[in-house]
């Protein structure tokens, strides 16, 4: 481009200093105006990504606001450094006011003040609930009812959240697993695999600190050769507002070597797939997840489950329930097993319901420590998991529990070989509402029911396609707003429930990870559906209802709108909120008053004051008479004059100074030599334009004439603001820019011997239609583009094209295409409602460009532009 | 045909690779250093169009080498690539002579277009 610019003065022969000084100056700044525009446009569409994030309440993750508000901020600094050179000296003080903008952005994105660092471990027995902070939920709540309540817990000792901020902050890892999550910037589930993979390589490859590790080591000794249970015990998980069920990995039959290890892995489970749908579904914060770890040791149990202090799903009945698996609970919470069951009379204490369930499975650790899946034959699939005696045991102990922290539990139990039952965790329970009383279901509905008796999971009812989801394939492939059908309730599904319509699998337990998951999310669940694979696999659209355990085929479309319920709005979430914070330093406009003494860059508050101010001063700059390079500029004349005023750098017109009167006023195309400018006005004037509005007088010339004269005709050309439309020319070089109102066209080319600084430029925005009218327009008219070799983009209605390092008749082509382009596209906005008039204009501009190229060369070759 | 000479400074090289393969489609002669201090020396040895410079990179960060990039070659373009949403890096690399500041991950066409921007905007005698 260097050598185009020499190339380009080259042609200044003769051409006094002044003009040329002035000619240079115009350039710059016309280059500095369409970065500053395209700039602009590009923060503007930012900033309506943004508004349109936080109206709609979708879920978005804390790293992508904050990465928007920072391209937002890049666009508007790149519209003050344009502006700054415009017209140096001007606007200095806009960089202060952005300076000021960005540190309130920043400000809004900051979370809570971070005391010092802690111990990196804490004891169990040291552990109570006031040390959640440092210890997350799942420990504190342990050591809280052993201490206080006397409940026999695991020995062991958490990794505290002291220890997560000292592991991430020295190795780098926050500022390097944030930028990961920017630049993996997908949201499909195969996207968040590989994003889960890059972080987990790095949290791998992070050195331990090594006081960590030391601590780590020193506490394992403590407690001898003994297997551990590696668990997730995130700040904020098992809470009330957010569960987190199932979302984090524990590792089991853990050696102590290894504690470390298994710590790598429960601090990577933060941002799996899984976790990461979860946290941004949940409108969480990922750059503010902590992550403490409970390492308590192995039970060796013969039974264990899960106790809901109150049902889940209607929270009001007055029952204790308890679910129990032979072996350890693991079955249970995963959703691998059917499990039997006990409802325990929250008042007497005594049983009011069994269901021993047909047991296929049961998983037990092995004397090495590992955790090894077993079938279950003999009888002893039909044997209770435990004693009558020890279900009322367990639900006395769980309604201590329950007083003691005064709100219903979700308890994980296991009953060792002593008899002991040995707590393992306990978290607030999510209680759905009472369901409404069951309405009597219509007669036809009825007549459609293909499954009944499910177990709901989760109230409310919806219709969608069924999708059996086996392998991780089918989980990449699930479709938006389907039913989510399973053998097995695995946690894992739970990141595919903000996506579905409802979920049913066929094992598992209203008391599982994924049951709690979708409560939480609002989705209609039932979990233990004898048969629902082979039955439901590929019948197509179902409704499933989650009150009455029923499944219908089609959608039941009263059913849905009766059982509907509402769902949790994002801009309450730390996300959504953040969100609404940062906006408050983008989006509101105001300076809306160019005349108002405000308008100056102190008065600028938000970054769209900026772009306002910046845009408003930029097209003032721009299109300031008195500083265009018009001394010598000269009228276009045909049979009348024309608003078009051309200036000669040199080379560009057969006409002199020397020439006197008129002539040195006005000349005509025919003195123009400049070729790209031949081609150019060529293109603009080889095909009449045939409307909207029709053309108003007959013959080639005059409907130009009248284009160029009539405003209605020729809105790139119109001149109601006074304003005059230059052609800046020399030998091989043409720029066109025309301004009418807030919209813009510029046309550029050079077309000399050497293909290497060739080029043609077009850029062009705005009409009178409304703004999808205008992005047809513009699609249309990069399409047309595109055939011939531009590269194409577009911003909202804006449209930026470029055509490079061609050859000179190749430029020659593309200008006469680009002034039949601008003549004939501006209004079409105007008309393009349906996708029969795209198709309609694209095969119109296709033939006339076909046609009008083959009478270029003639043209040029009378003009004597051609070699 | 004479090529677009662009340098692409990144520490990650499967990043470098895969830009300078899409560019090379696109008459961009790429070349690529993985550090700062390697950015620094292809500049005193050749002559570069425009540059696409990471911030994190080990030893001298991005801020550091744009600094000492713009001591050497001051009218040379620099656009910033970065994978940290980080307005200060934003605020002091533009304040440093920046020509624009991108976040990762970006287009092959969007940064296409800001290097031609780039260099279009130095042969019109500014940075």
């Amino acid at each position: 481009m260097k050598t185009a610019l020499k190339t380009l003065f080259h042609f200044i022969h003769g051409n006094p200093e002044g003009k040329r000084e002035a000619v240079d100056k115009f350039l710059n700044k016309s280059e500095d105006f369409r970065l500053l525009l395209s700039a602009n446009g590009k923060a503007l569409e930012l900033m309506a990504e943004m508004t349109d994030a936080a109206r709609s309440g979708q879920p978005s993750g804390i790293t992508r606001v904050r990465a928007y508000s920072v391209m937002v901020a890049s666009s508007v600094r790149q519209m003050i450094e344009r502006l700054c050179r415009m017209a140096p000296g001007k606007y200095d003080g806009l960089r202060e006011a952005f300076n000021e903008i960005v540190r309130n952005m920043d400000q809004a994105f900051s979370g809570p003040a971070k005391g010092p660092l802690g111990p990196p471990v804490l004891r169990m027995r040291d552990v109570r609930a006031i040390d959640l902070p440092e210890t997350g939920s799942k420990v504190a709540m342990l050591g809280e009812i052993r201490a206080e309540l006397g409940a026999i817990v695991p020995r062991g000792f958490a990794i505290t959240a002291s220890a997560f901020r000292l592991f991430m902050q020295t190795t780098g890892l926050d500022d390097e697993i944030n930028r990961l999550i920017q630049i993996h910037d997908g949201t499909t589930l195969e996207e968040l695999s590989d994003l889960a993979a890059s972080i987990r390589q790095a949290i791998d490859l992070a050195p331990m600190p090594r006081e960590l590790e030391e601590a780590v080591r020193e506490q394992c000794a403590r407690l001898g050769d003994i297997r551990f249970a590696v668990r997730s015990s995130a700040l904020g998980e098992d809470s009330e507002q957010t569960g987190f069920a199932g979302q984090f990995v524990s590792k089991l039959g853990v050696k102590p070597p290894q504690v470390t290890d298994a710590y790598r892995a429960v601090i990577a489970s933060m941002y799996s797939a899984t976790a990461i749908t979860y946290v941004r579904n949940r409108g969480l914060r990922e750059d503010e997840m902590v992550m403490a770890v409970g390492c308590m040791e192995m039970v060796d149990a013969v039974a264990g489950g899960v106790i809901y202090t109150r049902p889940p799903v209607g929270g009001g009945l007055d029952k204790v329930i308890i679910n129990a698996v032979p072996g350890l609970p693991c079955a249970v919470v995963d959703g691998s097993s059917l499990a039997d069951s006990w409802t325990v009379d929250r008042e007497t204490g005594k049983i009011v319901t069994r269901d021993i369930a047909e047991k296929e499975i049961r998983f037990v650790l092995t004397s090495g420590g590992q955790v090894r899946k077993e079938k279950l034959y003999g009888g002893r699939e039909l044997a209770p998991a435990i004693s009558d005696h020890d279900a009322e045991r367990l639900a006395a102990l769980a309604l201590r529990i329950e007083a003691h922290f005064g709100h219903p539990q979700d308890i994980e139990w296991a009953r060792d070989r002593e008899g002991l039952l040995v707590i393992l965790q306990c978290r607030p329970l999510t209680i759905c509402e009472e369901p409404a009383e069951l309405p009597a279901t219509d007669e036809e509905s009825r007549s459609l029911a293909i499954l009944s008796g499910c177990i709901p999971a989760s109230p409310g009812a919806a219709a969608g396609y069924v999708v059996k989801v086996e392998t991780d394939e089918d989980m990449f492939r699930f479709p938006d707003g389907a039913v989510l059908l399973a053998r097995n309730a695995r946690p894992q599904l739970s990141a595919l429930l903000p996506r579905a319509a409802a979920l049913v699998a066929e094992f598992g337990s209203s008391v599982g990870h994924l049951a709690n998951v979708a409560r939480e999310y609002g989705i209609p669940a039932l979990i233990g559906a004898p048969g629902a694979v082979e039955r439901l696999s590929g019948v197509g659209v179902i409704t499933v209802n989650g009150n009455n355990g029923t499944i219908y085929l089609g959608r039941r479309k009263r059913m849905i709108e009766r059982e509907a319920r509402p769902t949790a709005r994002m801009r309450t979430t730390d996300v959504g909120l953040a969100l609404e914070r940062v906006l408050t330093f983008i989006t509101p406009l105001h300076l809306t008053d160019p005349e108002s003494p405000d308008f100056r860059p102190d008065g600028c508050r938000s970054m769209h004051d900026i772009t306002r101010f910046c845009h408003e001063k930029a097209v003032s700059e721009m299109f300031t008479q008195d500083e265009r390079p018009v001394a010598g500029a000269r009228r276009l004349t045909g049979q009348q004059a024309m608003q078009y005023w051309l200036v000669d750098i040199g080379g560009g017109t057969s006409g002199t100074d020397q020439a006197g009167g008129e002539s040195r006023r006005n000349i005509t195309i025919g003195d123009v030599r400049s070729s790209p400018m031949r081609a150019l006005w060529y293109g603009m004037m080889a095909v009449p334009w045939e409307g909207p509005p029709a053309p108003t007088m007959d013959g080639f010339m005059s409907v130009m004439t009248s284009a160029a004269q009539n405003p209605a005709l020729a809105a790139g050309v119109r001149n109601d603001m006074g304003e005059r439309n230059y052609f800046i020319v020399g030998g091989h070089y043409c720029n066109l820019q025309s301004r009418f109102g807030f919209h813009f066209c510029t046309i550029e080319g050079f077309a000399g011997d050497d293909p290497n600084v060739n080029y043609a430029l077009f850029q062009f925005k705005g009409g009178g239609a409304s703004m999808d009218r205008r992005q047809m327009r513009s699609r249309l008219v990069a399409e047309v583009l595109e055939k011939r070799g531009f590269i194409v983009e577009i911003r909202d209605d804006a449209l930026f094209a470029r055509l490079e390092g061609v050859s000179r008749q190749a430029v020659e082509q593309a200008m006469a295409m680009l002034g039949y382009l601008l003549m004939h596209t501006r209004q079409i906005d105007m008309s393009m409602a349906a996708p029969a008039m795209v198709v309609h204009y694209r095969d119109k501009f296709e033939a006339d460009i076909e046609e009008l190229l083959e009478g270029l060369p003639g043209e040029l070759r009378e003009a004597g532009c051609t070699a | 045909m004479k090529k677009i000479r662009l340098l692409l400074v990144d520490d990650e090289t499967d990043f470098l690779n895969a830009y300078a393969r899409r560019f090379a489609r696109r008459n961009v002669e790429t070349t690529l250093a993985a550090s700062g201090q390697e950015a620094i020396d292809q500049v005193r040895e050749n002559t570069f169009d425009v540059v696409v410079l990471d911030v994190m990179m080990p030893e001298m960060n991005g801020l550091e080498t744009l600094r000492r990039l713009k001591a050497i070659e001051p009218d040379l373009p620099i656009i910033i690539l970065t994978g940290h949403a980080d307005s200060r890096v934003l605020i002091e690399g533009m304040d440093m002579g920046a020509f624009d500041f991108l976040l990762k991950p970006v287009g092959t066409d969007e940064l296409y277009f800001k290097v031609l921007d780039a260099i279009r905007a130095r042969h019109r005698g500014q940075p």
